[in-house]
């Protein structure tokens, strides 16, 4: 779609009938796939796919802080790791944690924080490693949303799932989701978000780029809209996981309604 | 009872979901945010009367006074062992109710005496297990595992012949003949602890493989 006039090169984000450079339209999300409980030793784990980006998030934990000096005696702490691997991006990346890593690890963390009981397990650590095997833009969004199944799936007490999104302009078009050809836009806005759908609240926020106030306000409104549908591949790949699991396709036998007790 | 939805079947919540809009009291992992009663974790919404709780699907044990857990002696200390219970951290077992000097790596049971605000057990009435085996099970599936007055625990040791001892922390100690066939059933119950009818296809489960070792006899 990107036209050459000249040597100068010009990029149409959204063409005339709607669609930007890979097809989508402008508030539309790539294919997002999200897998539960792919790592058995964790305890808990999820694999999400979105679009290009392909994430893997592990979490260990609550359990004991080590080193002792980092514990808190009010609360757990959550110490997040986003890595990129080598292979994840056109040009081998240096394994080493970089100044971007690290941010990304502290801001992401704290995220999650919010979303987590913590007070609930002084003393302790939970341990979030979030891998990211490939990349397209979005991966900070991905990671989180990742990272917040697996917690969820490690039975850790949230208030709220954590779904992420990234909303942004490029070529002067309000949009959702950007990929990595759209953010390298000259006048690229990337808004990276992280929300709890239920309770509404903005856990992570960043944002560079110039925006007027108005695009501000809608780019927001594109994101609360669309995080919900985020959030319901999360909902829906954690109730698959005990939906038919185990019941050899018999849904009777399960839905039969005879209760049975726990023992408290 | 069970929340049920309009299939009749369980429903399975997410951390963050709505249980019920209604006023209710609050049982276990559920939150109140702006009058609503929302669910803290992935489980089973359950609805008694007038209070709203989930049953949880996944996590770790958190004690609770009166428990019995199964640990693994860790270390030798002066005055009794670090044992490995499955917590946050390890406990210690005094060897003052211990018959003698035990190697790391030995099987114990104890009753939680008491669990202090920062996580940690105090642990009483221990007792050594010689032998045996010992897997785990996930923590939320032990009350599965029991059954209701101990009746999922009654089948699986008639029907399996062996001697079992349940911890609250997910370790479950064995002896008999037949672990094997004791493994086997308590994998069932933990993969379909979510599902009904558990005890009744356990019972179904053993009295199968019995027939089928019955038959291997004769032939």
């Amino acid at each position: 779609m990107a036209k050459k006039t000249g040597s100068e090169e010009t990029v149409t984000y959204v063409d005339k009938s709607g669609k930007r450079l890979d097809g989508r339209k402008a508030d539309e999300l790539r294919k997002i796939k999200v897998e539960v409980g792919v790592i058995p030793r964790a305890d808990g784990s999820a694999y999400v796919e979105w679009g290009q980006n392909k994430v893997l998030a592990s979490v260990y934990g609550p359990r004991e802080c080590l080193p002792k000096h980092l514990a808190n005696p009010y609360k757990a702490i959550v110490r997040y790791t986003y890595r990129m691997a080598a292979f994840s991006v056109p040009d081998r990346k240096n394994p080493k944690p970089g100044r971007r890593e690290i941010e990304i690890s502290k801001v992401s963390g704290e995220a999650l924080a919010r979303a987590i009981f913590l007070e609930r397990f002084p003393n302790t650590a939970i341990d979030v490693d979030v891998e990211i095997l490939d990349s397209n833009a979005g991966t900070r969004v991905a990671a989180l949303t990742a990272a917040s199944v697996a917690l969820a799936d490690a039975g850790i007490p949230m208030r709220d799932l954590v779904a992420g999104i990234g909303v942004g302009k490029a070529g002067g078009h309000l949009l959702v989701d950007l990929n990595k050809a759209e953010e390298d836009a000259p006048d690229a806005v990337d808004i990276p978000m992280a929300i709890l759908p239920n309770l509404g609240e903005v856990v992570l926020l960043q944002l560079d780029g110039l925006m007027t106030q108005k695009e501000w306000e809608e780019s927001q409104k594109l994101a609360f809209q669309h995080v919900k549908k985020v959030y319901e591949l999360q909902k829906e790949a954690l109730k698959k996981k005990y939906a038919v699991e185990g019941n050899s396709g018999d849904m009777e036998a399960g839905a039969r309604a005879a209760e049975e007790g726990v023992v408290e | 009872m069970i929340g049920l939805n309009e299939n009749n079947a369980k429903i399975v919540v997410v951390p963050g979901e709505v249980v019920t809009e209604e006023r209710k009291k609050l049982g276990q992992h559920v939150y109140l945010h702006q009058g609503r009663i929302y669910s803290d974790c992935l489980g089973m919404a359950r609805i008694d009367g007038d209070s709203a709780s989930v049953v949880p699907l996944e996590g770790k044990y958190v004690a609770q006074a009166g428990d019995l857990v199964v640990g693994v002696l860790i270390s030798e200390k002066f005055a009794g062992y670090t044992t490995d219970v499955n917590h946050f951290y390890p406990a210690f077992v005094s060897k003052k109710e211990l018959p003698e000097n035990l190697k790391p790596g030995t099987i114990v049971s104890a009753k939680v005496a008491h669990v202090n605000e920062m996580n940690e057990l105090e642990l009483e009435q221990s007792r050594v297990f010689y032998g045996g085996d010992l897997i785990s099970v996930s923590p939320v599936k032990i009350p599965r595992v029991i059954g209701r007055n101990g009746s999922m625990l009654e089948v699986l040791k008639r029907g399996t012949g062996c001697s079992m001892l349940v911890g609250r922390n997910g370790r479950i100690w064995l002896k008999g003949s037949n672990v094997g066939l004791a493994i086997k059933a308590v994998e069932i119950i933990e993969r379909e602890a979510h599902l009904d009818n558990l005890t009744d296809r356990v019972t179904s489960f053993l009295r199968e493989e019995g027939r089928k070792a019955e038959a291997a006899k004769y032939a």
